[in-house]
């Protein structure tokens, strides 16, 4: 875990917000702190999006605090903020470096900064020759890549990612990433909304998984497996495994069986229980459920992906 | 940051609409139809101005007869007249080709039409026949009058200056009301060719999904007014160069055009009546703006957003369904229903300032009446493109719009 301060540089505290008589987040609060890569996760339709909006001003909370930065947040009142959101796009009838100057200049760079800093990140990723091409006149790849560049201009302390990777090829997904990992490495904090697990485990100190407007696990990776997902053990042995109240035999083969732990008890628990009835264990390995299995655990059988937000 | 914000919105906009081609084919059409108009103007008024000098001066053989009395026979005979007594041989001399016209000068030829009988010399130079015969009874005037002056006492528009008195009080003229009423011009000129970019001005935002970014990088009444900036700087530029022309044509072919020449110095640019047309200028452009904007907001499409432009110029011309009542009787109820009524109120009032009956008291609340409305339907703008603009491709609902906030 990489948290190199202990100021929350978002604070959510008791956050509600509902449209009419639709209750959309109820009662949310979480910290991020500085330096530290945060996952938001939730299924399609979750609050995810709408807490975002809330927190950059956009919607007004119907309750709660919400700080970027320790204030509320305002786009004029300083703090370096890059935000991708999930609806995205460009002035597409102007030339790349006039949009990315304009951004620049609204991001408190001087001019001819802007544009140098332009040049330099086109350079970067191949686009050096297309600075007065109109955006719409680029690929969907290309103009990807111009809009991460507004998104990383004037190189922000805090980056607000929502679903970032939404719609990017594998090669623009591996820029993203490497883009975030430069970022953390100097120092920034980032919120990232995903579906991509992998890039959770990949990149997130922490995170919050939010069901129906309110958060049903928080914390640090192995925090969020701990107190939430039961440990799965593998067990080996030629003796018949018994059935109890401390676990649940999900596969049995010859010569093992995978159990998974009751809510409340540890694998140490059942270890004990194991041997006290006389089994002959030849192997016990303990595992965490993966965050896809978390997932999949929390929203059961619904899709989680297909829901509108 | 946010006069930083402001001013860096207004160049962006200002400028893109500059470099593009379909702006500059737009605005060009207008001077450059002015322009090819003048310029046939000037070489046709040119040539039929040779012509009719030369024709003028042209030498024939003619004979006339003078029932007026008027035609200076020495004058006539210059010419290569001879007077005669029986209009009947001149004109068969004419058809026979031994004489080259004949005139006939009625009684009077102030009622009567002077008849001329010519030989055939194509159609652009048969001219000659009735220029001369013009030209002799001209001379011939001017030789009775015998004084140059009293010449020009007779042929020209003399220059009066007058003084209406209205409860003791000198009452304005023409020269006093044309100068408040340049910014009735202003505003017509503004909100019909910019109405249109003022409903769209938010479209692009919302069509691009470029809001969010915005709406985190600025400050939405930041951008709505840096567009609102934009518009009216792009709209004198518009009219710059609509004016161009004329003013050029003005300076170098007022001659050749036949322009009269503007007596700039009757004009009154009174301070009271210019201030007060100035501030109406403003609110009324702020009102007209904000709705625009807001109605802007509102619709998904630029397409949609247009027909509610319709509407806007209608209110703009309603005014006029009553221009004589607003001159003759400004204290008619209806007149003061238009001049109150947020949407006449600026048109009614602009007239009625130009008129001069429209007292300091009713321009004040006109002025204030506008301004704060307008503050407020350009706020609401602001909240409408804030909120509204998150919808995309939805046409918002007011009611689901503020249930939302």
């Amino acid at each position: 875990m990489q948290i190199v301060g202990t100021d929350p540089i978002i604070h959510i505290k008791n956050f509600s917000m509902h449209f009419g008589k639709n209750v959309v987040i109820d009662d949310l609060s979480f910290d991020v702190f500085r330096g530290e890569t945060f996952g938001f996760l939730g299924s399609n339709g979750s609050g995810k999006t709408t807490t975002l909006r809330a927190l950059l001003g956009i919607y007004q909370a119907s309750a709660g605090e919400l700080q970027v930065f320790g204030r509320e947040f305002s786009p004029e009142a300083g703090g370096k903020l890059g935000y991708l959101p999930e609806e995205r796009g460009l002035y597409k009838k102007e030339s790349v470096i006039d949009v990315m100057c304009y951004f620049g200049r609204l991001k408190g760079m001087q001019r001819e900064s802007a544009a140098t800093w332009s040049m330099n990140y086109l350079e970067r990723v191949g686009l050096a020759d297309k600075v007065k091409v109109r955006l719409d006149k680029l690929s969907s790849g290309q103009q990807q890549k111009v809009q991460l560049g507004v998104t990383l201009m004037n190189d922000p302390e805090l980056l607000i990612l929502d679903e970032p990777t939404k719609g990017f090829d594998p090669v623009n997904r591996r820029l993203l990433m490497e883009m975030i990992e430069d970022r953390k490495r100097a120092g920034a904090t980032v919120l990232m909304v995903t579906h991509q697990m992998e890039e959770v485990e990949q990149l997130c100190d922490r995170v919050i998984l939010l069901k129906d407007g309110k958060a049903r696990a928080y914390g640090t990776i192995a925090e969020v497996q701990d107190q939430f997902g039961n440990e799965v053990i593998v067990v080996k042995s030629f003796n018949l495994i018994p059935a109890s109240h401390s676990y649940q035999i999900l596969r049995a083969e010859a010569g093992g069986v995978e159990l998974r732990a009751t809510e409340g008890v540890s694998s140490q628990h059942i270890l004990r229980e194991l041997v006290e009835a006389g089994i002959e264990i030849e192997k016990f390995v303990p595992t965490k459920p993966s965050l896809d299995e978390i997932f999949i655990q929390i929203y059961g059988n619904e899709n989680p992906w297909n829901q509108e937000e | 940051m946010r006069r930083h914000n402001l001013s860096t919105v207004i160049s962006f906009e200002v400028l893109r609409t500059l470099r593009k081609k379909h702006f500059w084919m737009g605005t060009m059409l207008v001077p450059v139809a002015i322009a090819v108009v003048i310029a046939l103007n000037v070489l046709s008024n040119s040539s039929t101005t040779q012509t009719l000098d030369s024709q003028k001066n042209a030498k024939f053989s003619f004979s006339y007869i003078d029932d007026s009395g008027y035609v200076n026979p020495v004058i006539a005979q210059a010419v290569g007249g001879k007077l005669t007594a029986d209009s009947g041989k001149g004109i068969a001399a004419v058809k026979s080709g031994k004489l080259d016209a004949f005139f006939y000068f009625p009684k009077d030829p102030t009622k009567d039409s002077i008849r001329t009988y010519g030989k055939d010399g194509g159609i652009f130079n048969n001219g000659k026949y009735s220029a001369v015969a013009g030209q002799i009874l001209k001379l011939s005037a001017e030789n009775a009058l015998g004084d140059k002056t009293l010449s020009t006492l007779a042929t020209q528009n003399l220059k009066i200056k007058s003084a209406t008195f209205k409860n003791g009080k000198e009452s304005g003229n023409i020269g006093d009301v044309i100068p408040p009423l340049l910014f009735l011009l202003i505003f017509y000129f503004v909100i019909l060719l910019l109405g249109n970019q003022m409903l769209t001005s938010t479209q692009e935002e919302k069509e691009n999904r470029v809001t969010e970014i915005i709406l985190t990088t600025l400050n939405p009444t930041t951008l709505v007014m840096g567009k609102v900036f934009s518009l009216f700087i792009i709209g004198l530029t518009q009219m710059a160069v609509f004016t161009l022309p004329v003013v050029l044509a003005y300076a170098f072919f007022r001659k050749d055009l036949h322009l009269p020449n503007l007596d700039l110095s009757s004009l009154n640019f009174s301070p009271r009546p210019m201030t007060i047309g100035l501030l109406l200028l403003i609110a009324g452009f702020t009102l007209f703006t904000g709705t625009l904007v807001a109605a802007g907001a509102i619709m998904p499409t630029a397409k949609e957003a247009g027909q509610v432009f319709g509407v806007a110029v209608t209110l703009l011309f309603v005014p006029f369904w009553i221009v004589s009542l607003i001159a003759s009787s400004p204290d008619a109820l209806i007149v003061q229903v238009f001049t109150y009524f947020p949407y006449s109120a600026p048109v009614t009032a602009m007239i009625r300032n130009g008129l001069g009956s429209l007292s300091n008291l009713q321009a004040t609340i006109v002025i204030a009446e506008l301004f704060i409305l307008g503050v407020l339907v350009l706020r609401l703008a602001v909240r409408l493109f804030r909120y509204g603009s998150m919808e995309y491709t939805k046409r918002v609902s007011l009611l689901t719009l503020f249930r939302k906030n």
